[in-house]
């Protein structure tokens, strides 16, 4: 095998271990770094993304739509402002609406949301477009006082199938005077797959239960020993918190085009109606400014380990005047010996690059591995191979751009002086 | 057949100096043709090997190598020339260190038309003619002979036209610094390079049919140094 050029960068990198692998690791430490933010950033908004699934609107009494669809697709809080019955049917009858899902929130079982909803919010709504529920065990509820639990929220309580629960009046356990339905026991009949959203911390009822019990409060204030069946519920009973509506969209059209006008005549009858999908985006506009401080704080990082390289080298041009100084009288030419500097000042970029993501693939799957055998949270890192080519090309770029200094030095190395016996 | 080398006219001074350390009117070398060219030190002798080298600039005057004018050639060109024209030796060897006896001599191939398949074998042949033992060895474990073998081996690497040593042997004991250079004469010939060999030790003028002191050569400098 012949000397090439690639044979020089590669006896100069290893002539100068330590130096090498120390500046690698500084750029690995900044590519890992940016990977982890990169990923954690996308993570966080496809958990926001995952949840509204495949809804169009929703439509609620709540006094604004970001925080509607917060309380009522992310379980922030319980929605306060009810729709009753009757604004229910008005919705689901427009003839532009396929899916009106009525939802209510209120109760709380081990401070786990409860959501009371209909049978079609596992039927005709997808948490995340494209893939329907899944019942890891049992089945759905078919009568009232039956709960299914989201994945999290039974891994949380460790409820099993069969398992008689009873409710909490309102989110918080923390309160002393939390009130607990013990009149109303519930049977456990299904639990889901995980869906990555934060549905898998709710805890699902039918609405008939959760009537029934507004039924007896309501009831129980003239007469506490008074026993409550469904045939007591009245319409002032029949309150929900939400309602989860999807258009109805001729093939092939953009379900946008009949979106705008729904919403607005909803939006006329007094309903907030919130596209969870807008008001995701308006949140993560706001959220994007601190993501922006995270990316330049990374691009920072990223930036000084390319200063590192090129002290690195310049560094050592010091020791390597003399071996410029033989090469160009062997037959190199300046330019020659620019790119070798450029060359080995972007290959170290390269190392760190793939060592860097080599760090946040491994960094990943440890954090999974303890995130699911502590926690038994799933969670599955994703790194797009198209964010791992840019950031390898921008180390390189960024590393080869920090070797033209020390390559400039190389260039203009005088060779007759260096040549001369060290005094 | 073209001189080995020709040099017309040629002045030479530091920036900023009153007068040229180095003016020669004339000096030529036959091909194959091996000169002693001795003076003091600080006399300019290296100097006239770098600008023979093409490594810095005269004032005044051209050097041919192989009727070639270094330094009209630019850039890449003058380095191509040089590295294909000219061999040089140095009295610390200049060895690059990280690579062994053998990759030093292929350092020199690289950057020269011969092809790429022969480098090793070629370079493995000529050190084993110049009696390197250990070709595979890095130069700093072998000794200061071996070290000066393949340092020559290096200079006839691309079988140059024309040799330059510099206080080839200044580093070795008198005994061992005739060795050296009789080996460099003998590679030079056999490779059918001219020498053109610049020392201040009077041991080696027996050795040289040719022989000119820097003085008598810079008429004019020396002229004006009077």
């Amino acid at each position: 095998m012949a000397i090439t050029d690639f044979t020089i960068i590669r006896r100069s990198l290893t002539s100068r271990l330590f130096s090498t692998v120390t500046t690698a690791l500084t750029v690995a430490i900044a590519v890992g770094l940016l990977l982890v933010l990169l990923s954690m950033m996308d993570a966080g908004k496809q958990a926001f993304r995952r949840g509204s699934g495949d809804m169009h609107l929703l439509v609620t009494k709540e006094p604004s739509a970001l925080v509607s669809v917060l309380n009522g697709i992310f379980y922030a809080n319980a929605p306060a402002a009810p729709l009753t019955a009757a604004e229910v049917e008005r919705i689901s009858a427009d003839p532009r609406v396929a899916a009106a899902i009525p939802t209510q929130q209120g109760d709380s079982y081990k401070g786990m949301p409860v959501m009371a909803t209909a049978a079609a919010f596992f039927t005709d709504f997808a948490p995340t477009v494209g893939q329907p529920w899944a019942l890891a065990q049992g089945r759905a509820f078919d009568k009232p006082f039956e709960v299914v639990f989201g994945a999290r929220a039974a891994q949380e309580s460790g409820v099993r199938l069969g398992d008689t629960i009873y409710l909490t009046h309102g989110r918080s356990d923390a309160d002393q005077n939390a009130h607990v339905h013990f009149d109303f026991a519930y049977a456990v009949v299904g639990i889901l797959a995980p869906t990555g959203s934060a549905h898998d911390r709710a805890v699902f009822t039918d609405l008939t239960s959760a009537w029934t019990i507004h039924a007896h409060d309501r009831r129980e204030r003239d007469n506490p020993d008074a026993e409550t069946t469904p045939d007591d519920i009245t319409d002032a009973d029949r309150l929900v918190t939400g309602v989860y509506v999807r258009a109805a969209t001729r093939p092939g059209a953009q379900a946008a085009t009949a979106l705008a006008p729904l919403a607005y005549q909803l939006r006329k009858e007094g309903f907030m109606v919130a596209e969870p999908a807008k008001e995701i985006d308006k949140l993560f506009t706001i959220v994007g400014n601190i993501n922006t401080i995270f990316l330049a704080m990374a691009a920072v990082v990223m930036v000084s380990s390319a200063v590192s390289i090129m002290v690195a080298l310049y560094n050592s041009m010091e020791q390597r005047r003399r071996q410029i100084a033989v090469l160009r009288v062997l037959g190199a030419s300046r330019a020659r010996v620019f790119g070798l500097i450029l060359t080995e000042s972007a290959l170290l970029g390269l190392l760190g690059a793939l060592a860097g993501v080599a760090l946040a693939l491994l960094g990943a799957q440890l954090t999974a591995g303890i995130l699911k055998a502590r926690l038994g949270i799933l969670v599955t890192p994703a790194y797009p191979p198209e964010w791992i080519l840019l950031v390898i090309v921008t180390a390189v770029a960024l590393a080869a751009l920090a070797g033209i200094v020390p390559a400039i030095a190389a260039y203009r190395t005088s060779v007759a002086r260096n040549l001369r016996p060290a005094a | 057949m073209p001189q080995a080398l020709a040099i017309e006219h040629l002045r030479f001074r530091y920036p900023g100096a009153q007068r040229d350390v180095l003016a020669i009117d004339h000096l030529t070398l036959a091909p194959g043709e091996q000169a002693l060219l001795t003076g003091t030190s600080g006399r300019g002798k290296s100097t006239l090997l770098y600008l023979i080298a093409g490594l810095i600039e005269p004032d005044a005057g051209r050097v041919l190598v192989h009727d070639q004018d270094i330094h009209a050639l630019r850039g890449h060109k003058r380095d191509e020339f040089r590295g294909r024209a000219i061999g040089m030796i140095f009295q610390t060897f200049n060895l690059l260190q990280g690579f062994t006896a053998a990759e030093n001599v292929m350092l020199a191939m690289m950057f020269s038309p011969l092809p790429r398949a022969e480098h090793r074998p070629r370079a493995h042949d000529l050190l084993r003619h110049l009696g390197v033992d250990r070709p595979d060895a890095p130069p700093e474990e072998l000794s200061i002979g071996q070290q000066q073998r393949v340092a020559v081996a290096r200079a006839v690497a691309c079988k140059p036209d024309l040799v330059l040593a510099d206080e080839p042997t200044a580093s070795l004991d008198p005994d061992n610094a005739l060795g050296a250079m009789e080996l460099i004469q003998n590679a030079c010939r056999e490779s059918g390079a001219a020498l053109l060999c610049v020392s201040h030790d009077p041991a080696m003028a027996d050795r040289f049919d040719r022989r000119a002191s820097l003085d008598e050569l810079s008429t004019q400098a020396a002229g004006e140094a009077h």
